[in-house]
């Protein structure tokens, strides 16, 4: 069991680093491959208060596979030359997880991500928050997202969002 | 008067750039505008559903408590004790029947008056609870919308909103009964005055979702209302023509009724924008932090008669399109710091888009003029006291 544990334990971690990495890298497609490819994947962003007050809306509520892709396409290119850019430092730490059943996993992380708008080159705090991902266990073992929820503490954002959090 | 030394360009067209950055103009404009003659839209009822809910937010800093009370009237309240002027409420939002100080525990009900306060025995001679209710501003309401003005002076807001009152009124779905689908908060580095300065020229040309999707604007309208220059826009929705970029085509699709009412904004005086553009109905309650940084709550609604296919779509819909991170706007909340970065260097800010006569004032503009922006920096100019040059 200890080596069993050890193994999901360090599967998790590696998806939670990957996605971290991805974003970090503006890496979309990597970031898109970070998710199943079933029709129900989602990511959505939401403040900590709407939840908290039992309100939905996100800052990105991308809650099907279509809408992810979409969410490549707005920043590889529709949104391209158009925004100041600003790079991201993303922490993460797994808090917790539970096996669901024989092919999911729920998983809770603790992230803060620092940026760096390219004008000014000074570094703050985009947010902090927590990670509600459900994982689904494909069949050769791989560990995917099927959904991720970014919930924020932070309710009043710096600035805008490029990329996902 | 405090004299502040800025000039004021002779060209109606054009307007100073040291208006957006110098702190002292900054100080002027709290005194001139935010505490001035005019009315603050702050909260909407649907946000306050039920009776006891509450919600806060300040105003160029002064704190406000925005609650209905247990028979159903909604009331505005500085947020502060009546004694020693603490902060009463500290959440965003929330549901109460009384509001508690935590320093000396004076108890408020959700009428403001006070209710309870110990050892009030020991207090001045002849101390009367009811004398001491939570104080208020100023407030009113239009079809739910709720203003505040800082100013005994103000006009009433029916004067205040003039022709502007039918746009917002299609734009708060006719009838003012929304639905809270929640918030979206962000700060931008910027000056308020370039929030609230987007114009019609840039929208087909900085958001490249309606070139990619040759989504052109529906025929429409813009147009100034009353001497504050409330700016407003009246257009039909058009159809999306261009080859599908999105997989999920929800995100631009129209599930209303009507399309030739399908897109509204209305810019109120200073900060308030709303908009309505497809099925996103969307109030933005803004305030100035300082001179380069303002904060901006998105807040978004469904309408009551709305069945459950509609909000969920509204909920989709309003979270991915017009907000901050939005497929259409993301673009507006970036160009506002290099505005503000631009607006650093001497000089003035010239418009041109829709500009026929650079001595005076217009008073038509098309949709996509940036023109319609030049009433409403003139109505600045009056408000500030900025002389305007001499040839």
């Amino acid at each position: 069991m200890t080596q069993t544990d050890t193994a999901i334990e360090a599967a998790l971690d590696a998806l939670l680093l990957a996605d971290s990495s991805a974003l970090d890298g503006k890496d979309m497609e990597g970031w898109l491959a970070n998710y199943s490819e079933e029709d129900e994947a989602s990511y959505i962003c939401r403040a900590a208060e709407n939840s908290e007050n039992g309100l939905a809306l996100g800052f990105m509520y991308d809650d099907c596979r279509s809408r992810l892709e979409d969410r490549v396409t707005f920043v590889n290119d529709i949104w391209v030359d158009t925004f100041q850019d600003y790079r991201t430092r993303h922490f993460v730490q797994r808090v917790a997880y539970q096996r669901a059943d024989a092919s999911t996993i729920s998983m809770r992380s603790n992230f803060s991500v620092f940026m760096t708008p390219t004008d000014s080159g000074i570094t703050q705090v985009l947010a902090a928050g927590q990670y509600l991902d459900t994982i689904r266990l494909e069949k050769a073992g791989a560990l995917k997202l099927l959904s991720r929820r970014a919930e924020l503490d932070t309710s009043v954002l710096p600035r805008y969002l490029v990329y996902p959090i | 008067m405090t004299e502040t030394g800025l000039t004021w360009p002779k060209n109606f067209n054009e307007v100073p750039k040291a208006a957006f950055t110098r702190k002292d103009i900054y100080a002027e404009e709290i005194k001139r505008i935010f505490f001035g003659q005019e009315w603050h839209p702050v909260a909407h009822e649907s946000e306050l559903p039920n009776p006891g809910d509450f919600k806060t937010f300040r105003l160029a800093g002064v704190p406000l408590l925005i609650a209905r009370d247990i028979e159903g009237l909604v009331r505005v309240f500085y947020n502060a004790c009546s004694h020693r002027g603490n902060q009463l409420e500290t959440a965003v939002m929330g549901n109460k029947t009384e509001f508690e100080c935590p320093y000396h525990r004076w108890l408020f009900d959700s009428k403001g008056d006070l209710v309870g306060c110990p050892n009030h025995r020991d207090f001045l001679p002849g101390f009367d609870k009811s004398d001491y209710p939570l104080a208020q501003p100023r407030f009113d309401s239009f079809y739910g919308l709720i203003f505040v003005t800082l100013s005994a002076e103000t006009e009433t807001l029916t004067e205040f909103l003039g022709d502007s009152q039918n746009t917002l009124r299609e734009l708060l779905g006719g009838d003012g009964r929304l639905k809270l689908l929640g918030y979206q908060k962000v700060r931008y580095d910027s000056n308020w005055k370039s929030y609230t300065d987007n114009d019609g020229y840039h929208a087909p040309l900085l958001h490249q979702a309606f070139k990619m999707l040759n989504w052109q604007g529906g025929k429409g309208r813009q147009f100034a209302a009353t001497k504050h220059v409330h700016i407003c826009f009246e257009s039909a929705l058009s159809v999306v023509s261009g080859p599908t970029v999105l997989k999920d085509a929800s995100l631009i699709a129209f599930k209303g009724q009507d399309p030739s009412v399908g897109s509204r904004i209305v810019s109120l005086f200073p900060t308030f924008v709303s908009t309505k553009h497809l099925d996103v109905i969307n109030l933005r309650f803004a305030t100035p932090i300082d001179e380069e940084t303002v904060e901006v709550h998105y807040a978004y609604f469904a309408h009551q008669d709305d069945d459950e296919d509609m909000v969920s779509h509204r909920l989709r819909q309003s979270s991915n399109l017009l907000g901050p991170c939005g497929l259409i706007s993301m673009e507006d909340a970036s160009v506002f710091h290099r505005i503000h970065i631009g607006n650093h260097t001497p000089g003035n800010a010239i418009f041109q888009k829709g500009v026929h006569d650079q001595s005076k004032l217009e008073s038509e503009f098309l949709q996509n003029d940036e023109s319609g922006n030049l009433p409403r920096w003139e109505y600045y100019r009056s408000v500030m006291g900025f002389e305007r040059a001499e040839a």
